[in-house]
C-alpha cells in the first residue's frame, strides 16, 4: 500500500490550486451572481493539459490517469464546484468514452479538440421523464438509409447550449428494451433539427451552463454511431462509472473548501471572550467534518487508482460518490452553522458550498441509485466491474 | 548560449511558524514548501530567453532532498537540467557561503547569464546574487522589473526608491536578480510535468563546492516580544494629570 503522492502529482495539485486561486476566484462572486460561464477559461485549462487524463498521447493525452484528474477536480472544486464540471465535459465523459468505443477515425477527429478545450463537449442522457431509469428514455434515432433521424428531448444537460460535439443516447429499437439504446456523436451546432436552451432555475453551480436539447427530425450522419447499434446502454453505464468519480472528487473538493472555511472561522471568531473553536460543540462539528472528509478522500483516491490499474471498481466508485457527496453536504451545512448569520449571507462562501454540494447527490446517479449499485454488488446479485 | 538560474525552496508563507529547538531557525517539520516567489520570476525569464535564443538552461538549488520538488517545477516550466547541491544544513549557511557554492559551480561552466531571485522569502538577505556575481567577477544588476537581451547585451529596468526606474545595460556574461513585476510565471502544464520526469537531475554533495568558511552565524531566532496593552486613564483632568505624573515617575525614567 502506498499513500504518498509523487512529486509530479503534488505539483499538479499545487498547479490546479494555484490556477483556481488566480484564474477562478478573483471574479467568482460576480460570475456566480451573473451566472457567467467563461469559455476562455475552458480553453486555458485545455492548454494546460487539464483534459488529457486517461487519453493516449497520440490524441493529446497528458500521460496521466484518472487519479491525476481526481486531484485536479478536488482542487478546482475547493474554490468552485462549477469549475470542476469541464473535466467531465471535455475529458472523462466524451473523450475517454470515444477513446474506449470509437473507431480510429472518430478518435482522431474528436478527442484532440475536446482535450485542447477547442470544441466544447457534453453528454445527453437525462430527459424530462427519464432520469434514474435510463432505459426508459423517449428520444429515438431512426435509420433513414443515408442518415439517422433524432427525435425527442434531453434535459439537465451540462453544456447543452454552449456545446459543440458530444454524446447523445437514444433508443433505436424499443422492443429490445435496454439493448435497444445506441450512443451517437452529435454536433449541436448548424443543425436545423436541433434547438438548445439554457435552464436558469438551478439552485447552484451557477458558473456551469446547464440546458435542454430538443431534436425534431434532426438529421445526423450515418457514421455518428459510437460503438455498435444497441450498445448504448452498456456504453452509458461504462461512461457514468467514470464521470461518477469526477463528481465524487468534486464533492471531496467542495467538502474540503467548506471545511477550510469552517476551520478558519472557528480560529478567528471570538464569542464570550474566547475563540469559538475552543468550545466543545464547535470542536465536535469540526471533528465530524474532518473524519468524514478524510474517509471520503481515501475512498475517492482508491476508486480512481483502481480505474488506472484496470481493476473492477464500480463498487468502490459508487461508495466513493455516495459517501463523498453526502459528506460534502454535511460539511457545507455545518460550515453554515459555524458561520452563524454570516453563513446565511451570500457575502460568504458557506451557502454556495451547500448549494453546489446538493447537486452532487443527484448527478451521475442519485444517492439512491448508488445505494442500489452498492447493495446489488454486496448481496452478490451483480458482479463488480 | 548557456544560462543558469539559481532557486531556493522556502516554506509556504501562510504556514504557522515555530522556532526550532536550538532556537536558531524555524522548525522545518509540518511545513509546506514552495519555490521562492522571486525565483519563479527568475525561472520564467530564463525560460523565455531560452525559448527566444535556443540557449541551454540549467537550474541549481541547494538544500536537502525535499528541494527537488521545487527543482522539478523549474524543469516542468522549461529548464533543461537540474543540479541539486545536497546539503542538509543549508538553512544554517549565511548568504556568503550560499553565494560561494553557486560561484564555485558556475565558474568552470562559463554561463553567459545567471538569473536569481532578488531575495528569498524566508531569510530575505538579498545578498546571494550580488555576492555570487562579485565572486565570479561579473556585472550584477539587481531588482530587475524588465528584461531584454540583444547581441550579447542585457538591457533591463530596475526599481529605485520612490517609484523611479533606471534603465541599465551590461555586457554578458552577467548576473541579474529578479523582482516582482518582471513577468507572470507560467503554470507548469500537465504534459510538461510528466516530461520533466525524464530530464537530468544531477546531485552533488555540498562538500565538493564549498571551500570557504562561514562568515556569519545566526545565534538566536525569536518572535518579537508581545508588548503589553496600552493604559487608558479616565476621570477629570486634574486627577488625570496627577495619575500620569505618578506613572511617569514610578514606571519610567522620564521624570526621574
Amino acid at each position: 500500500m502506498q499513500f504518498k503522492l509523487t512529486d509530479e502529482q503534488k505539483m499538479m495539485q499545487d498547479m490546479a490550486r494555484d490556477f483556481a486561486q488566480k484564474e477562478i476566484l478573483p471574479t467568482l462572486k460576480e460570475d456566480e451572481r451573473d451566472h457567467r460561464f467563461r469559455p476562455e477559461l475552458v480553453k486555458k485549462m485545455g492548454a494546460l493539459g487539464f483534459f488529457g487524463c486517461a487519453i493516449p498521447e497520440e490524441y493529446g493525452g497528458n500521460g496521466c490517469g484518472f487519479f491525476e484528474s481526481v486531484l485536479l477536480a478536488e482542487q478546482l472544486a475547493m474554490v468552485s464546484g462549477s469549475w470542476r464540471v469541464p473535466l467531465n465535459m471535455q475529458n472523462i465523459g466524451p473523450s475517454v468514452t470515444v477513446n474506449k468505443f470509437g473507431t480510429r477515425e472518430q478518435k482522431e477527429r474528436f478527442i484532440p479538440a475536446w482535450v485542447k478545450g477547442e470544441a466544447f463537449g457534453f453528454f445527453a442522457i437525462t430527459e424530462p421523464n427519464s432520469g434514474s431509469d435510463v432505459a426508459s428514455m423517449g428520444t429515438t434515432a431512426t435509420d433513414r438509409g443515408d442518415h439517422w433521424e433524432l427525435n425527442g428531448q434531453k434535459m439537465w444537460i451540462s453544456n447543452a447550449h454552449v456545446g459543440d460535439w458530444g454524446l447523445v443516447y437514444a433508443c433505436t429499437d424499443r422492443s429490445k428494451k435496454y439493448k435497444g439504446l445506441t450512443c451517437f456523436i452529435v454536433n449541436l451546432k448548424n443543425n436545423e433539427g436541433i434547438v438548445t436552451a439554457p435552464i436558469e432555475t438551478k439552485l447552484g453551480l451557477h458558473c456551469s451552463p446547464t440546458g435542454e436539447i430538443a431534436f425534431t427530425r434532426a438529421k445526423i450522419p450515418k457514421d455518428s454511431v459510437l460503438g455498435e447499434v444497441g450498445q448504448g446502454f452498456q456504453i452509458c453505464m461504462w461512461q457514468l462509472n467514470n464521470t461518477r468519480i469526477s463528481c465524487a472528487a468534486g464533492a471531496l473538493g467542495i467538502g474540503g473548501g467548506a471545511l477550510e472555511a469552517a476551520i478558519g472561522y472557528a480560529n478567528e471568531r471570538t464569542q464570550f471572550g474566547k475563540k469559538i473553536g475552543s468550545y466543545q460543540m464547535i470542536q465536535a462539528q469540526i471533528a465530524d467534518m474532518v473524519a468524514e472528509h478524510e474517509a471520503a478522500r481515501l475512498l475517492v483516491y482508491q476508486a480512481a487508482w483502481l480505474k488506472d490499474q484496470g481493476l473492477p471498481n464500480q463498487f468502490q466508485t459508487s461508495i466513493a460518490k455516495l459517501f463523498a457527496s453526502e459528506a460534502a453536504v454535511h460539511a457545507a451545512s455545518d460550515t453554515m452553522k459555524i458561520f452563524g448569520s454570516y453563513g446565511f449571507s451570500t457575502e460568504f462562501p458557506a451557502e454556495r458550498f451547500l448549494r453546489d454540494a446538493q447537486s452532487l447527490r443527484v448527478v451521475e446517479g442519485t444517492s439512491n441509485i448508488q445505494k442500489t449499485i452498492i447493495s446489488g454488488i454486496a448481496l452478490g446479485d451483480v458482479q463488480n466491474r | 548560449m548557456n544560462i543558469l538560474v539559481s532557486i531556493k525552496q522556502v516554506p509556504d508563507m501562510e504556514s504557522k511558524f515555530k522556532v526550532n529547538k536550538e532556537g536558531t531557525w524555524y522548525d522545518g517539520a509540518d511545513l509546506a514548501w514552495r519555490m521562492n516567489e522571486y525565483d519563479e520570476y527568475a525561472v520564467e525569464q530564463a525560460v523565455q530567453l531560452k525559448e527566444k535564443t535556443g540557449a541551454d538552461l540549467t537550474v541549481i538549488c541547494i538544500g536537502p532532498e525535499r528541494v527537488k520538488e521545487a527543482m522539478k517545477k523549474a524543469l516542468a516550466m522549461g529548464c533543461d537540467r537540474g543540479v541539486h547541491v545536497v546539503d542538509e544544513a543549508s538553512f544554517e549557511k549565511d548568504p556568503y557561503s550560499i553565494a560561494a557554492i553557486i560561484a564555485e559551480f558556475a565558474r568552470p561552466k562559463s554561463f553567459d547569464l545567471i538569473f536569481t531571485g532578488m531575495q528569498s522569502q524566508d531569510r530575505g538577505s538579498a545578498q546571494v546574487g550580488t555576492l555570487a556575481a562579485e565572486m565570479l567577477g561579473l556585472p550584477c544588476i539587481t531588482t530587475i522589473v524588465d528584461f531584454a537581451f540583444e547581441k550579447g547585451t542585457v538591457t533591463v529596468k530596475r526599481e529605485l526608491e520612490g517609484g523611479v526606474k533606471a534603465r541599465v545595460t551590461a555586457p554578458t556574461p552577467a548576473l541579474v536578480t529578479c523582482q516582482l513585476g518582471l513577468n507572470t510565471p507560467r503554470y507548469p502544464t500537465l504534459p510538461n510535468i510528466m516530461k520533466a520526469k525524464k530530464k537530468e537531475l544531477l546531485s552533488l554533495p555540498v562538500a565538493d563546492l564549498l571551500n570557504i568558511s562561514v562568515q556569519q552565524e545566526t545565534t538566536r531566532l525569536y518572535f518579537p516580544e508581545k508588548k503589553g496593552g496600552g493604559l487608558v486613564l479616565e476621570g477629570d483632568l486634574g486627577d488625570l494629570a496627577d495619575k500620569l505624573i505618578r506613572i511617569l515617575k514610578e514606571k519610567t525614567t522620564v521624570l526621574a
